[in-house]
């Protein structure tokens, strides 16, 4: 595989954690324009880490994600009870914020006689933990897709769970759902945390991968881009923000006569989509009818005439 | 992606700490012109050894580019860097999909590994260092 | 002392050419109860065309003024059509995300048509600035702030006195009456958009020619300051677009003063999250109750 395949494929994996992490608050029902501030803590946290402490890849990794699960519920706490769209407008304030701290912050040790880490607005240069420990591309990009894999399955796992169906409930009416005895306010912010930890896991990725931060990285762009990787991709299952990652970044990319009009074809798209699917391609309802076919290919029993369905014995 | 692979990924992110810091790192100056087509740079690039002001020859080079405003979503082919008539001087055209601030990333494999960072605003007629926050208005 | 007067009498100057965004940004949400987040890049498209021929054509201020109004409705009405006119109703979240995706599209194509970093505005006025006593006011400042004064106080005479407004603070109201008493809402939306779309015009064309120039960035600063000082100052509420934009200025002249930029930017995000956190009404208006339907 070529290095500039395997770049690519790098960046689609970490992508799609920004993505898979916007999405998961879709499922709630709140829209965030703010996730890329925790894709940028969880990014700080991991190469300070790696770099300025010298803790392992994965000890690293771990640490983002807790601190971006932590913020996550710290900027929760006072704005998840809040309308959807002062909560998206919230979100975007809170990672705007962060950026702008982000350019304050410095905090450089002394390494070999060489000045390591944050620097403002100069960035943080030399998380160079792949080249000390010499892990190759391929290397890195089994480590990417690894605990993607992992993430997937866990989300997977949600959809079938009483806490998926929960979310989703509270996606839908939260007073009713909170009728029907589901604590919303604990669920939102566990859904919070989750999205900020899966986000900071990214960000560790992002960082490692490209050795490389800078405050400017982590602007309303990139939060934008993870939110409508989900709503085209669509929201009925975690494949949908992969399918709006890969039609971002791998057919709009590799198209090269696309090249210099991206942003006007993705924009353009988002807007089309948003008005004849706003659930996006994957949305709940397609996702409904091609479980009942698979099913149905698998011999389990179909809803009958009635449309009553017979669960198996 | 063999299994063997897998398991060394994994073997890597369990690891040690890194403990090897004493490694040779590089620094790199870099100016760049535009090449007369839109969007094409001719850059060079003087690479030395950080520590020591040596120049870096022999080298493999290649150099690709980020936006630092759009992160991973323009993937720019990486370009060999042919070297120049100094030791420790490359030469690469790389071309780019949009005008603006691009943080250039100058790989090194060959005898070592390393990775420099490089951001550079690109106009359509000239090439400066880039600034250092974007432009506000001030008033 | 003398330095807190001067900063307030700054904060208010350039406060004036907030509130004048947020009222656009206000009349808007007032009309639709949907935010527009391209309504900073709709206006940046007006300043384009109008930076164009003051380049291109040497064209006087009124010209690059009047064609700034155009683009910048032109713009609006694109917006319109393609992120809220097919959504259907209480669609309010997914218009929001549309319009979002609809500002990336138009700052490419500014960025691909002007592809340099900053391009020149006709400036207000020159010359030294004036002196108050012990205060420096500058005479581009000034204008800035009379015109936007006046520019306030015609829409305000527009909603209250005309016929036209007062059909449209019937949809502000309760769009289902309106429409059966024989408004047509579809076209007062329209009126209402390109109204905005204008009024943004203006306070862009005020804010750059203060500035003498206009660059990419424009778009996303215009929206932001729009949209913090409506949220202040009240969704939905006239006077509290100006009386946010206002407070915003001052908060930011005061925070500059003592900080510096970065850290006045980081004020002015400080005080939305605040204002959303503790009274998300802002200081006029009224909070949002009804849950916002998604676009599902």
């Amino acid at each position: 595989m070529d290095d500039y395949l395997v770049g690519v494929l790098s960046n689609i994996g970490v992508i799609s954690f920004i993505a898979l992490s916007a999405y998961l608050l879709l499922l709630i029902g709140a829209i965030s324009f703010g996730q890329q501030a925790f894709f940028a803590i969880g990014a700080y946290a991991a190469g300070i880490a790696t770099a300025l402490w010298g803790w392992p890849l994965w000890l690293a990794l771990g640490w983002g994600a807790a601190m971006g699960g932590v913020a996550a519920v710290l900027v929760g706490l006072p704005t998840l009870r809040l309308h959807g769209l002062y909560f998206a407008i919230a979100t975007l304030a809170f990672a705007e914020m962060v950026r702008l701290l982000f350019e304050q912050f410095r905090y450089q040790v002394t390494i070999d006689g060489e000045p390591v880490g944050p620097n403002g607005t100069d960035g943080f240069r030399g998380i160079r933990y792949i080249f000390e420990n010499d892990v190759g591309p391929l290397q890195f990009l089994a480590l990417i897709y690894g605990l993607l894999a992992v993430v997937l399955a866990g989300l997977m796992l949600l959809e079938r769970s009483r806490l998926g169906a929960a979310f989703r409930m509270i996606g839908e009416d939260p007073t009713l759902a909170a009728l029907n005895g589901i604590a919303v306010a604990r669920a939102q912010l566990l859904a919070a945390a989750l999205a900020g930890a899966l986000a900071g896991l990214g960000g560790g990725l992002y960082a490692h991968l490209t050795t490389y931060l800078e405050p400017r990285i982590f602007d309303v762009m990139l939060g934008v881009h993870g939110l409508a990787y989900g709503l085209i991709g669509g929201l009925g299952t975690a494949l949908g923000p992969l399918i709006g990652v890969l039609i971002d970044i791998g057919m709009l990319e590799s198209i090269r006569v696309f090249a210099g009009y991206r942003m006007i074809i993705f924009g353009g798209l988002v807007a089309v989509l948003l008005i004849v699917r706003p659930r996006g391609l994957l949305d709940e309802r397609l996702v409904h009818r091609i479980g009942r076919a698979c099913s149905g290919l698998f011999g389990r029993p179909r809803p009958d005439k009635n449309g009553a369905e017979r669960k198996p014995a | 992606m063999t299994a063997i692979r897998l398991a060394c990924a994994l073997a890597a992110a369990i690891g040690l700490p890194a403990a090897a810091y004493a490694q040779t790192r590089a620094k790199a100056d870099v100016t760049c012109r535009p090449s007369g087509t839109t969007l094409q740079y001719d850059c060079s690039i003087m690479l030395t050894n950080a520590r020591t002001s040596e120049p870096l020859g022999g080298v493999t080079l290649t150099v690709g580019a980020d936006m630092p405003s759009m992160p991973m979503m323009h993937n720019v082919r990486p370009v060999a860097a042919t070297p120049g008539a100094q030791a420790g001087t490359y030469q690469a055209r790389l071309t780019l999909e949009m005008h603006g601030d691009w943080a250039l990333q100058l790989n090194l494999s060959g005898p070592l590994r390393d990775r420099v960072v490089t951001t550079l605003r690109f106009d359509p007629d000239k090439v400066a260092p880039a600034a250092k926050a974007p432009p506000r208005h001030k008033h | 002392m003398v330095d807190f007067v001067q900063n307030t009498l700054d904060g208010v100057m350039t406060g004036s050419s907030y509130g004048l965004l947020a009222l656009g940004f206000t009349l808007i949400f007032g009309v639709m109860r949907r935010l527009n987040l391209s309504y900073g890049p709709s206006i940046m498209i007006g300043a384009y065309l109008g930076t164009l021929v003051y380049v291109q054509l040497s064209a006087g201020p009124l010209v690059v003024i009047a064609v700034t109004l155009l683009g910048a409705v032109l713009a609006g009405l694109y917006v319109e059509r393609l992120c809220f006119a097919p959504m259907a109703a209480g669609a309010g979240v997914a218009s929001m995300v549309s319009s979002f995706a609809i500002w990336m599209q138009l700052e490419q194509a500014a960025v691909l048509a002007l592809p340099r970093h900053t391009y020149p505005f006709p400036p207000l006025a020159t010359g030294a600035p004036l002196n108050l006593g012990p205060f420096l006011l500058r005479v581009d400042h000034l204008i800035m702030l009379t015109g936007a004064l006046a520019l306030s106080a015609c829409v305000h005479l527009l909603i209250y006195r005309s016929h036209f407004g007062l059909g449209l603070r019937a949809i502000i109201n309760n769009p289902v009456a309106a429409h059966l008493v024989g408004i047509n809402v579809r076209a007062a939306i329209v009126r209402a958009f390109a109204l905005a779309s204008a009024v943004g015009g203006v306070a862009g064309y005020l804010v750059l020619a203060v500035d003498q120039q206009v660059t990419p960035m424009f778009g996303m600063w215009a929206t932001i300051k729009g949209l913090i000082a409506m949220m202040i100052g009240g969704l939905g509420s006239i006077p509290g677009a100006i009386l946010g934009g206002l407070l915003l200025g001052v908060i930011e002249a005061h925070s500059q003063w003592y900080f510096g930029p970065h850290i006045r930017d980081l004020f002015a995000y400080l005080a939305l999250f605040a204002c959303l956190a503790l009274r998300p009404g802002g200081l006029l208006g009224e909070a949002l109750h009804e849950p916002f339907e998604r676009g599902a």
